[in-house]
């Protein structure tokens, strides 16, 4: 039994990051109707700006002769990474998805990828090939819940991934732009005819979801420290298949579906040789797939791809 | 024995009844005609009888065969042509080609002609641009056989979709609004066309239509369906004066 | 330039090329690549080059660009000079040959003019091992360009499966070369004589092909009741599974792939295969049949109304192009003799896709245009090292952007307007 909650921890904090990863995803495909595939990336750029921050910071901090304490160091540095890294997004919008608006989506889709292949490229070229590490801000505590052993690290990741879900949540429910991405969501043309701005809503969408994936990527370096400019292929890839799984036009079930993927890949290692984990993940999803085509929150948009 | 028949044809989407006890019986060389205000379910019997959704009750019997449960491509081998309301044409292909798909069922020259070549596959294809030249020609479409349809203007891609059905070589042919967003000379037009098609290839015709003139003119006898079931059913000149007709047209637009 | 002496040198070109047929042009070719071996070295030498230039110069001209000059003129005396030359000397000949070769067989015609492309390609790859290859890797590309467009770009799907089929071919065609006719570590001694393995060469590659197309029905079956989007995650998933299954596969070397496959994927075989894809395809997407793709993209509905079986169409489309990525994979996989479960991933996808997308959709010269264009420029850029993957990216980004749906899109690949022989009226210069 303690073996199972064990392991539910550990699935919380690794589904975390899929299900903040594939918020992003799923909002520029409700919202705007793609996929946008240098997401990962983004979450890549993210992590590693959030590196350059903590990094700056601890720096800065020793150079005037301050201790301020570790978790001051990280909130700072999620907050400026977010608002940073959201302008790559916008700057990916603008430069990539904003021209294409009227093309076929395949096209889009196939710019996106390049993107990414470029901000992979972008830091091969900048830092080398090495990997780096995330400054150790957070000592790490463990605390025994009758067995369980829990880290403040997955305690504090898990909580401060469902806050942003929340704070999210609320303000595409509440607040007046929240509505508006609502609106598109559901009937993209009319949207404009109502004297809202596409470009707007476009860019607001794209900088929600890459801070989100930047918190995300912030997350992940304090849990994994170790970084490289090929993780965002792996996490992007499956947090969009998360998001996909959620259903189109669900934001909260890209959410839940990204905690659903940890949970599967955490409880297959559980069960199966580690090796096998991809392999019955991604079966799993395909038989999902398969007999529930419009994943599980889903409407039937017939969505299409065209050409 | 009529060459189609529908029997009390019901059908439900979710929990709305869209199609209420639905008859049918159309004999060869008939032209029938469906009328009744927006939104009755018209456009729905078609799909119903052409197999795009399957009813929830009834029986859909097509020379002695019952078609209920068939996919559509199936259904319109067997001999149910039918074009759309808001023309459903593929926008990448020429005028030609889309006369030829109608064909499709009648190739006999399979995959390994299509894959190799063959000297049959050949004939199959040239027989198959023969019939389709003939049959734009019949609608008066021949000189735009090479035309991507999307640089037509409307009243030719209603040709070409009506020349596609044709080319299934029907023995209903449904028309779905055929008359619809055209102007009086282009609708004249149109009737001379289906006149034709009727006079030449002896199809019997079975169509959905708003304009009077139409119907009054072409058809031998009419189904007036108002929220899904027929209220009448007569010739042009019963249905003109039946109150009840009336009665549901009050306040709709009917052109002319 | 002023756009006046602009117009007037493109007619000149235009006057000086119009009367020249393809037969020409192959002579032309053959005629360079002769003249290569003939005098390559010393030229080069003259020149002040290290050696022939390997790739056009292309590579010689980013490493050294202080010799961009004499690569400026090797190209131009060796290529440019026998290409324009004999091409316009042999129009008038050449048209008199192909009007009646053209007469007498149309296929007939079609072998004269791909046994003579085979030659210029063999007498220009026979100068280095490096061209070697990548004429193969290149032919290679095209066979899954074009394979990889019947199903993204004739049925209009969005399809992220053919690393997986490809994968498929390369593993199935390798244990069956290497189990069958190789001592090796995986499979143990060979069963049948090694002698016999070229022949059956050809077995190990369709095999591939039919398991490939036989692996496509878990997507295929899916795509009769999904669409679009979904279809594209579906095949997505099938593509990591594959490759996590190869992963976990230790018969067939696991994460550490197979490697040692026979040297049977020779520049003749690679090219015939090609051709044969090409030939095929083409066939398919002209016919009636193959057009069917087409209506089901455009509009499934009224397929479905013109008694076109929309679900046999889906099937024989992705069965039929996964078979060829399969073919391709078994052929890849003797080419580069190691294939292991990562060359099948995100990466070869997106070079996939970039090639398709590029040269353009729903089209055979297309697939053709692009998987060469993007092999040789990857090869060419390669002495830029990281830059390439930021040249070629937003190459694809402006192409994209200007030409959603690719350069040479919806283009019937027609070969009997190819081979004919072009009007040689003699216009006053």
């Amino acid at each position: 039994m303690t073996f199972f909650l064990q392991n539910l921890v550990n699935a919380l904090q690794w589904g975390s990051f899929y299900a903040l990863i594939a918020l992003g995803y799923a909002m520029v495909y409700s919202i705007l109707m793609l996929f946008n595939f240098a997401h990962g990336d983004i979450f890549m750029v993210g992590a590693y700006i959030g590196f350059g921050m903590a990094t700056l910071l601890v720096a800065l901090a020793e150079m005037g002769a301050v201790s301020p304490p570790g978790w001051l160091i990280l909130v700072l540095t999620i907050i400026i990474s977010m608002f940073l890294t959201s302008f790559l997004g916008m700057l990916v919008e603008r430069v990539g998805y904003r021209p294409l608006r009227e093309a076929p989506r395949a096209s889009a889709a196939i710019t996106g990828l390049m993107i990414g292949i470029i901000l992979e490229t972008g830091n091969l070229m900048l830092l080398g090939a090495q990997r780096v590490r995330f400054p150790r801000l957070i000592q790490s505590t463990t605390y025994d819940l009758g067995g369980v052993f829990v880290t403040n690290k997955k305690i504090m990741i898990v909580l401060v991934s469902i806050s942003l879900m929340v704070a999210l949540h609320q303000f595409v429910k509440r607040s007046k732009w929240g509505m508006a991405m609502r609106a598109m969501a559901f009937d993209y043309a009319v949207v404009p005819l109502m004297g809202v701005s596409i470009n707007k809503v476009a860019r607001l969408t794209f900088a929600i979801g890459s801070a989100l994936a930047a918190a995300a990527g912030i997350l992940f370096g304090v849990a994994y420290p170790v970084l490289d400019p090929y993780m965002g292929i792996v996490f992007g890839w499956k947090a969009f298949v998360a998001a996909i799984l959620g259903g189109r036009g669900s934001i909260m079930g890209a959410a839940l579906a990204g905690f659903l993927l940890g949970f599967i890949e955490i409880f297959t290692a559980m069960i199966f040789p580690s090796t096998l984990r991809d392999l019955i993940a991604y079966s799993i999803i395909l038989l999902i797939l398969v007999f529930r085509p419009h994943g599980f929150f889903g409407e039937d948009y017939s969505a299409r791809l065209r050409l | 024995m009529p060459l189609l028949q529908v029997k009390n044809m019901t059908h439900y989407f979710g929990g709305l009844r869209a199609v209420h006890r639905y008859n049918l019986e159309i004999e060869p060389g008939q032209i029938r005609a469906l009328i009744g205000p927006n939104g009755a379910g018209k456009t729905t019997v078609f799909n119903l009888i052409t197999g795009i959704h399957h009813p929830s009750e009834g029986s859909v019997i097509l020379e002695g065969e019952n078609i209920v449960g068939l996919r559509p491509h199936q259904i319109a081998s067997r001999g149910l042509g039918r074009t759309f309301q808001n023309l459903r044409l593929w926008r990448h292909m020429s005028v030609l080609e889309h006369v030829k798909m109608a064909r499709y069922s009648r190739l006999t020259y399979g995959l390994t002609g299509a894959f190799f070549g063959t000297p049959k596959r050949n004939r199959e294809e040239e027989a198959l641009e023969v019939t389709a030249l003939e049959l734009l020609e019949m609608v008066g479409a021949g000189g735009i056989a090479h035309q991507n349809v999307l640089q037509l203007p409307y009243g030719a891609q209603r040709r070409v979709e009506m020349a596609r059905a044709l080319a299934t070589e029907p023995k209903v042919l449904f028309l779905d609004e055929p008359t619809a967003g055209m102007n009086p000379e282009e609708l004249l037009q149109m009737m001379e066309i289906i006149r034709l098609i009727h006079k030449k290839m002896g199809v019997a015709i079975f169509l959905i239509e708003h304009r009077l003139k139409v119907v009054m003119e072409l058809c031998h006898s009419i189904q007036t369906l108002v929220f899904g079931e027929v209220i009448a059913e007569g010739n042009p000149l019963e249905i003109q004066n039946n109150p009840k007709v009336i009665d549901a047209y009050l306040g709709q637009d009917m052109v002319e | 330039m002023t756009s006046k002496t602009n117009n007037i040198w493109r007619t000149r070109l235009k006057r000086f090329t119009a009367p020249i047929p393809l037969l020409g042009w192959l002579l032309g070719a053959l005629g360079a690549v002769i003249l290569e071996h003939v005098a390559g070295d010393p030229f080069s030498e003259l020149l002040g080059l290290p050696k022939i230039p390997v790739l056009f110069g292309a590579l010689v001209m980013l490493k050294k660009p202080l010799l961009i000059p004499s690569v400026f003129f090797y190209v131009l005396v060796i290529y440019g000079m026998p290409l324009a030359l004999v091409s316009r000397w042999c129009a008038k000949p050449a048209n008199w040959a192909s009007a009646h070769m053209l007469h007498f067989s149309k296929p007939f015609s079609v072998l004269i003019h791909l046994a003579l492309l085979y030659a210029v390609l063999h007498a220009w790859s026979d100068l280095s091992a490096y061209r070697l290859l990548t004429l193969k890797f290149t032919l290679i590309a095209v066979m899954l360009t074009l394979s990889l467009n019947v199903i993204n770009g004739y049925m209009g799907e969005f399809s992220c499966s053919h690393p997986g089929f490809m994968a498929l071919g390369a593993y199935v065609a390798s244990t069956f070369s290497l189990s069958l006719f190789v001592n090796d570590r995986l499979f143990g001694e060979a069963l049948l004589p090694a002698g016999l393995g070229p022949f059956l060469f050809p077995v190990g590659l369709i095999l591939g092909g039919l398991v490939a197309a036989l692996g496509a029905l878990l997507v295929a079956i899916p795509s009769f009741r999904t669409r679009g989007d979904y279809l594209a995650i579906i095949s997505l998933a099938f593509m990591f599974i594959v490759k996590s299954l190869f992963e976990n596969l230790e018969i067939v070397g696991g994460p550490r792939g197979m490697g040692s496959q026979p040297n049977w994927a020779n520049l003749p075989t690679v090219f015939v295969w090609t051709v044969l894809c090409v030939w095929i395809i083409n066939n398919f997407v002209q016919s009636t049949m193959g057009k069917a793709l087409n209506a089901v993209r455009d509009d499934e509905t009224a397929a479905d109304a013109m008694t076109v079986n929309t679900r046999k169409t889906k099937m024989v489309g992705f069965l039929f192009a996964a078979f060829w990525a399969g073919v391709a994979g078994g052929l890849f996989a003797h080419v580069l003799r190691y294939i292991n479960p990562g060359t099948f991933g995100i990466q070869r996808l997106a070079e996939m896709l970039a090639m398709v997308y590029f040269g353009g959709l729903n089209s055979v010269y297309g697939s053709i245009m692009g998987a060469v264009s993007l092999s040789l420029l990857s090869e060419a850029l390669r002495p830029l090292e990281i830059l390439k993957w930021i040249i070629i990216p937003l190459l694809l980004i402006l192409v994209m952007i200007f030409r959603p749906t690719g350069l040479i899109a919806f283009r019937e690949f027609n070969v009997g307007n190819l081979i004919k022989p072009k009007k040689t009226t003699r216009i006053e210069d």
